[in-house]
């Protein structure tokens, strides 16, 4: 598993300057990755053109080996309103995912909220019943567009330890704005920064903790120091 | 909401019969001209139960033409949402022909079907169609994105929940649509029965035009007044209850 960009550039139409130029990168292997940059500096445009696959736009760049349903989640989706979240996640879960399901659900802390209707809950809640269903899905890769934004530090850190162990065989791209986070648990960090900016995309290692860690200080100083002198 | 529609409706109709009567007093007209509030009174005893059988008798019409003209907008509405070159052609279609008017066509439904049900029904159908045609078509053709992406993505789209989806997403927009295009669908029947037919609350207001009767024509339009009152009221119950139904139905949204 394995994809890799080779000089992406995008422009917007009608827009004077590209949103992201000459982005060169790979990510090899299943991981728990992630996307990390300032606010405009085309991090969701690039999720979507990852989402768009070989045939969306600025799909000549990209390569992708061993990756063919790539899924993108973000944070104010919703789910329809005229029946419960339960519902919801039972209709679209394939048969094969039912326990799974339900073990997400536990995880997740939503097992009191399946008979609410989406519009009742909170925003964080919203955003964790909304990544259930795609992680119920089959996929290769999953774009987590701050997919867990609104949830206590806490909670995302048991769903973001659970994810990385419940799929080990599969690739995902975290986006964040959350630098200690990223830094704690994530793979490969793409840290994106300005168009013009002679940096342009550049990857850097973070510390890829999983479940009993121990956390080291000073490694996660380092890795966040070199996020931030990336951007 | 059915009786805030009556009791807006009796306002307005007082309100409009009061500056009548200032009219008439303060230009010291006869009775003939703008009959006074006894005669009116007068009439009504005598003409207002005839009155209300005719505008039941029109409403039937109403009814049904406003069914039709639902589900026509509908059936169009959903096949034209999409951005191909049938939907293209129908939305630039509906534009076009909406923007002509209608009732203009009257004569001509007339002169190749006659007088009667048919026509009445066809030009009721005709004048609420196009506006609904257009509220549909807009609808319709405006993608939920946050929510459709999923079903999108996970190759689980289907025009039927497509068409669920933007319908719940706008049923306020609807049942307003459709609770108003009522009044156009009864004005259609009126407007037939006008220009020619034999019964209905349109014939009756022709005779009484005939007659120079604004005693009549007040009383014909009190009743047609009430009932349409009454069966908006009827159609916003329903959309509401529907709504009801169909939204959250314990502890409501979240504030």
């Amino acid at each position: 598993m394995r994809f890799e960009c080779r000089g992406l550039t995008f422009t917007y139409p009608e827009a004077d300057k590209p949103v992201l130029e000459n982005l060169n990168f790979s990510m090899a292997a299943p991981g728990f990755n992630a996307v990390f940059g300032p606010s405009g500096v085309g991090k969701t445009s690039f999720a979507r053109i990852l989402a768009g696959g070989s045939s969306g736009p600025g799909g000549d760049a990209l390569i992708y080996e061993g990756i063919s349903t790539i899924l993108y989640s973000y944070n104010q989706e919703r789910l329809p309103g005229w029946a419960d979240t339960g519902s919801h996640l039972e209709k679209v879960c394939p048969p094969e995912n039912s326990d799974l399901r339900k073990e997400l659900v536990k995880i997740f802390k939503v097992d009191a909220l399946l008979g609410s209707r989406f519009s009742q809950l909170s925003m964080g809640q919203q955003n964790r019943m909304n990544l259930i269903r795609y992680l119920i899905q089959d996929f290769d890769l999953l774009i987590l567009d701050e997919s867990l934004a609104n949830v206590d530090e806490a909670l995302r850190e048991t769903i973001v330890l659970a994810v990385k162990e419940l799929f080990p065989d599969k690739l995902f791209l975290y986006i964040s704005h959350n630098l200690m986070e990223v830094a704690r648990f994530c793979k490969d960090i793409l840290v994106l920064s300005h168009p013009g900016k002679s940096k342009g995309a550049v990857v850097v290692r973070g510390r890829n903790y999983e479940t009993g860690y121990t956390a080291d200080p000073q490694a996660i100083d380092r890795s966040m120091l070199e996020i931030m002198n990336a951007v | 909401m059915l009786f805030r529609r009556i009791y807006q409706f009796l306002i307005v109709y007082c309100l409009g019969l009061t500056c009548l009567l200032a009219i008439k007093y303060g230009a010291g007209l006869s009775n003939y001209v703008i009959p006074g509030l006894t005669l009116i009174f007068d009439t009504a005893h005598r003409m207002l139960a005839g009155y209300f059988l005719d505008v039941l008798n029109t409403l039937s019409v109403t009814v049904l033409g406003q069914m039709i003209s639902i589900f026509m907008a509908f059936f169009v509405g959903i096949i034209g949402r999409k951005s191909s070159w049938a939907g293209s052609f129908i939305k630039v279609m509906a534009y076009n022909i909406q923007a002509y008017p209608i009732v203009a066509l009257a004569p001509i439904i007339f002169i190749l079907m006659g007088d009667g049900f048919l026509s009445r029904l066809l030009i009721a159908s005709m004048i609420c169609y196009f506006p609904l045609l257009l509220s549909v078509l807009g609808i319709m053709a405006s993608p939920i994105k946050d929510i459709e992406h999923f079903y999108i993505a996970t190759g689980r789209m289907r025009w039927q929940l497509e068409v669920k989806i933007r319908a719940f997403e706008n049923l306020n927009k609807l049942t307003t649509v459709i609770a108003g295009s009522a009044t156009l669908a009864m004005a259609g029947t009126i407007v037939a029965e006008f220009i020619a037919a034999d019964q209905g609350i349109g014939y009756s207001i022709r005779i009484a035009l005939y007659q120079s009767d604004l005693a009549c024509i007040l009383v014909a339009l009190f009743s047609i007044g009430i009932i349409i009152s009454v069966y908006q009221g009827i159609l916003e119950t329903v959309g509401e209850q529907m709504k009801t139904k169909w939204f959250a139905p314990k502890g409501g949204d979240l504030l």
